[in-house]
């Protein structure tokens, strides 16, 4: 039914279109901007955190739990520490480890997803029983007993644990839209035609499915991001590294934020970041889910 | 107050829009058409040309984004049922009017039994008697040569596309609506499964008394089954007739293109000839003229600025200046 | 029915090839904490005089296996006492076998888990119609919006959240511990009012922290549904509101029921955070405090039964959607 033009002219037009369709998205609920600009604030901070403050923080004995002021906008800890600059240079732990976990829960969910989905029989059967373990396993249980042996000191080593326990539900999520692609008999033609596995699946397969993969990432992110700063969180990591956790439990379990009003803005500063990083990301995650999942537009 | 009878329908000046970025497009631009009680009408056309869009509006059913802008469709002992709404217009669907889907689609809720759903049907439209809707709705399977009890029993995904048909046809007399509107009856059927459909939608049509709309793409089904037949085409009936005169002496220059396209099973496949150009979707049928000037062969100057007015002559409804302008209505030697 | 086994069987084979991995993890771990707890044990009891033949047998009793021998004797050891239902003995309060310990910490998490899970359920599942139905409104994009971000936001911040607004600032409610202790334990009023006092906090906690997963999920169900051509068939079949929206209901809600099951697991997991944060004396706390006690025998039973609990919820969600789907309980693949 479509006139063949030759492709250049119908890509670059796919393109145009597809900005096109972004710029609507954005434009038609702002705060989906403000989610981008969210996100890209945490970004900068956890590139240059750790640049715009003296290694180690200063600290300032006459100012322990210093309510909030010009000089600390969120007050001091029990050290006399600035509980922002905690924040700030925090953020880069937080979000390696979560990009690290990104990276690889996507690698190895794609990879073991398209295998299952292109494969099917037994290769399926067996990659899949692997998913359903993987995603049954509790996770958050198993890290805590993996931390007697393992003490997470560098964010990578954090991220690939959380990447080896995460990328199930990507790999089922990648299989079955690359069933569903081929039961629309998408792969028998491209095989039909000639095309080498591996074209299909690197040129043919895996565009159609890049968006929903880059959506499942960034919820990965989030959930890496909520599991470490939970674990630094309960304790039961050495408290040398800089995580918002270590902030919580030392604000919480050691303050006493929940009891008395003295810590509570060193136990809010990380609550807020969080809850900040989280907001950013659910904007985008909306507003990619309309721009990939016409059946959400509203008309 | 259900009708013993055939009712008679009569759309005047229907037009449909749907909300687009673009704006709002036409899918029908000002249809007229009646069908006269007892009769079998059939409307073809190719896809986009609005005839399920037609057939949604005798329920007032046109699906969101799209909407009735102007016109009225009035049903015999129901009125303009453009006008009726919630609880009226509620019941009338599947009491008065019934619908029955294309064969490719789900019509049945998975989760349920078939004799489960009928049941909700008879609560829905207040039916005190419901034993005698389950017998009722037996003997119509045992009629299409089911066995009744069983399908009652069954879920949709135990039954065959040509059984859930039937089913739906079922659905769509059992509560005895005299006004039956089939959109796309047989499509995706096998073709034994659809002889056989069309027979039973033809007895029980007799049978019943009832009126009958059958929306199809499918020329063969139309010239078997339907006394009348109205061509569509961009949102507009082209040409309305008895089905034997409209297959057997086009006037409007697309009933004549379509029936040159239609491929006969003995002699020469040249012989079909395919329409140059292609079908107005939604977005490209033109606001101002003629929808199918783009593809006629009578195009003549007029049809550039003015969309034709429907004629009516010896029973035949055609909307042409090319037609209009004979005095008698001349079929071209190569059409023949 | 016998479809029904099968699935039945399949699940229990892989949930028993869950358990397997999960207690070899827990033995392999345990073998390769720093320190070799369970030699240092051994090493710690001779110290104290006791002979060699004692030492062994206490040293096994804690850990369900003995620290000689060959690493795969152990093993099987280890093995065999799981499968007599031997967890082994708690370093932390000694004496007491772990399975007891566990048993009574259960209950302070099962019945807040389900009472959280249903209330979120229920409401979820409610709110997520409404969402879906009025998609385009004001409410419906607040309702989205707030499961989202409630969806979002992790655990404990919730559970924080909650403790800091009804404990903190405005202390209406109780978040330490699971009961008064100036009341005796029993059938009586002032116990049970205190008891449930210092579970609807948590209680409230579970709820909130699922129910924006439920909202989404029920709410891209009914979407999906109502796109689905039979809702439109039995509209123009002039099919009441009521039963119209019952077709959608059952239809939307039948998907939600695996999802119940992974989430039932992700609240065990999340009742570590929501444990700890209100003392609440429930398995993930017990998890949580033997590592820090370095009961390890402990440790291991904890994870195992969090696990089993995660295992049974599976099949039982399964065996549910059997019941309420036709297809799946004829046998048949949708």
């Amino acid at each position: 039914m479509t006139v063949v033009e030759g492709m250049p002219p119908t890509t670059v037009t796919l393109r145009r279109n597809f900005w096109r369709g972004v710029g609507r998205v954005m434009r038609r609920k702002p705060s989906r901007m403000v989610g981008v600009g969210i996100v890209l604030v945490f970004v900068f901070m956890g590139i240059f955190g750790p640049l715009l403050y003296p290694n180690p923080l200063p600290r300032d004995d006459n100012a322990l739990y210093a309510s909030p002021s010009w000089a600390h906008p969120f007050g001091t800890d029990f050290e006399g520490t600035d509980v922002l600059a905690l924040v700030v240079t925090g953020t880069r732990y937080v979000l390696l480890a979560g990009l690290t976990t990104a990276v690889i829960t996507v690698a190895l969910g794609t990879v073991i997803g398209l295998l299952a989905g292109f494969h099917r029989g037994r290769w399926d059967t067996v990659l899949m029983r692997l998913t359903d373990l993987q995603l049954t396993i509790p996770g958050l249980p198993l890290l805590l007993v993996l931390s007697t042996v393992w003490k997470f000191t560098s964010p990578i080593e954090m991220g690939v644990v959380l990447g080896l326990l995460g990328w199930g539900g990507i790999a089922r999520a990648v299989r079955s839209q690359s069933l569903s692609l081929r039961e629309r008999g998408f792969i028998e033609a491209a095989k039909g035609l000639g095309l080498s596995t591996r074209h299909i699946i690197g040129r043919e397969l895996l565009p159609s499915m890049a968006p929903y993969i880059a959506m499942n990432m960034l919820i990965a992110v989030t959930g890496a991001i909520y599991a470490q700063v939970g674990l630094f969180f309960l304790g039961v990591l050495p408290f040398d590294a800089n995580n918002w956790g270590v902030m919580l439990n030392l604000s919480v379990f050691g303050g006493g934020a929940l009891s008395s009003t003295a810590a509570l803005p060193y136990l809010l500063a990380p609550l807020l970041a969080i809850l900040l990083l989280t907001l950013g990301i659910v904007l985008v995650v909306d507003a990619m889910d309309e721009i990939f999942n016409p059946r959400l537009r509203e008309e | 107050m259900t009708r013993t009878s055939a009712p008679g329908v009569r759309v005047d000046d229907l037009t449909v829009v749907y909300k687009t970025p673009a704006g709002e497009l036409p899918a029908l631009g000002g249809v007229s058409l009646s069908l006269a009680p007892g009769t079998i009408t059939g409307i073809v056309g190719e896809s986009g040309s609005g005839k399920s869009t037609l057939a949604l509006s005798l329920l007032n059913a046109v699906q969101s984004p799209g909407r009735i802008k102007n016109g009225t469709v009035e049903i015999d002992g129901l009125g303009n049922i453009v006008e009726l709404k919630g609880e009226d217009l509620r019941k009338a669907r599947g009491r008065q009017v019934g619908y029955v889907f294309q064969a490719a689609q789900n019509s049945l809720n998975p989760l349920k039994t078939v004799g489960k759903q009928l049941l909700d049907l008879g609560r829905s439209h207040d039916f005190d008697d419901l034993p005698a809707l389950l017998k009722d709705a037996r003997s119509l399977l045992g009629r299409m040569g089911l066995d009744g009890g069983r399908v009652l029993d069954s879920y949709q995904h135990e039954l065959s596309g040509g059984m859930r048909q039937r089913v739906g046809i079922m659905l769509a007399l059992v509560l005895n609506a005299h006004l039956v509107v089939l959109d796309e009856p047989t499509t995706a059927l096998d073709m034994i499964t659809q002889a056989a459909i069309l027979r039973i939608v033809r007895e029980v049509h007799h049978e019943r008394g009832l009126t009958t709309l059958i929306v199809t793409h499918d020329m063969g089904v139309a010239a078997e089954v339907t006394d009348s037949l109205a061509v569509m085409y961009g949102g507009r009936v082209v040409e309305h007739g008895p089905t034997t005169e409209v297959l057997g002496a086009p006037r409007h220059p697309y009933t004549k293109g379509l029936i040159r396209a239609i491929p006969r099973l003995s002699g020469d496949i040249d012989g079909a000839t395919a329409l140059p150009g292609r079908p107005p979707t939604l977005g490209t049928i033109p606001l101002q003229g003629c929808v199918f000037r783009e593809r006629c062969p009578m195009r003549i100057a007029v049809c550039d600025t003015v969309d034709p007015v429907p004629v009516t002559r010896d029973a035949r409804t055609v909307a042409c200046h090319a037609v209009g302008r004979l005095a008698t209505p001349v079929v071209p030697k190569e059409y023949a | 029915m016998k479809t029904v086994v099968r699935r039945l069987s399949g699940h229990l084979a892989r949930g028993l090839a869950m358990i397997w991995v999960v207690t070899t993890l827990s033995f392999v771990i345990i073998r390769n904490i720093p320190g070799d707890p369970v030699r240092g044990q051994y090493e710690k009891l001779i110290e104290q005089g006791m002979s060699p033949d004692a030492a062994e047998r206490a040293t096994a009793a804690l850990y369900g296996f003995l620290p000689k021998g060959s690493l795969w004797s152990q093993y099987v050891d280890y093995l065999n006492g799981l499968i007599h239902g031997n967890l082994g003995q708690s370093l932390s309060t000694p004496g007491t076998g772990v399975a007891t310990i566990i048993g009574s910490a259960a209950k302070w998490t099962i019945l807040p888990v389900l009472g959280g899970t249903l209330l979120s359920f229920l409401l979820g599942v409610t709110l997520g119609v409404y969402a879906a139905v009025k998609r385009s409104g004001k409410l419906g994009d607040a309702l989205s919006i707030s499961g989202s971000l409630l969806h979002g936001v992790p655990q404990y911040v919730i559970a924080l959240l909650v403790v800091a607004v009804f404990s903190t600032l405005w202390p209406i409610l109780p978040s330490g511990g699971p009961v008064d202790i100036m009341f005796t334990p029993g059938f009586n009023g002032p116990y049970i009012a205190s008891l449930i006092q210092h579970a609807t906090l948590p209680v409230l906690t579970y709820a909130l922290a699922s129910y924006g997963g439920w909202i989404l999920a029920m709410k891209s169900s009914v979407a999906t549904v109502l796109g689905d051509d039979f809702i439109m068939a039995a509209e123009l079949r002039g099919m009441s509101r009521g039963i119209l929206f019952r077709y959608i209901a059952r239809n939307a809600i039948l998907p939600l029921f695996t999802i119940l099951a992974l989430s039932l697991g992700m609240l065990f997991g999340g009742a570590i955070f929501i444990e700890s944060i209100f003392n609440y004396p429930g398995l993930g706390l017990l998890l949580v405090n033997s590592i820090g006690a370095r009961d390890y025998a402990l440790m291991g039973g904890t994870f195992l039964v969090l696990t089993v609990a995660i295992v049974i919820a599976n099949i039982a969600a399964d065996l549910l959607y059997a019941v309420i789907d036709p297809r799946v309980r004829k046998g048949e693949t949708a």
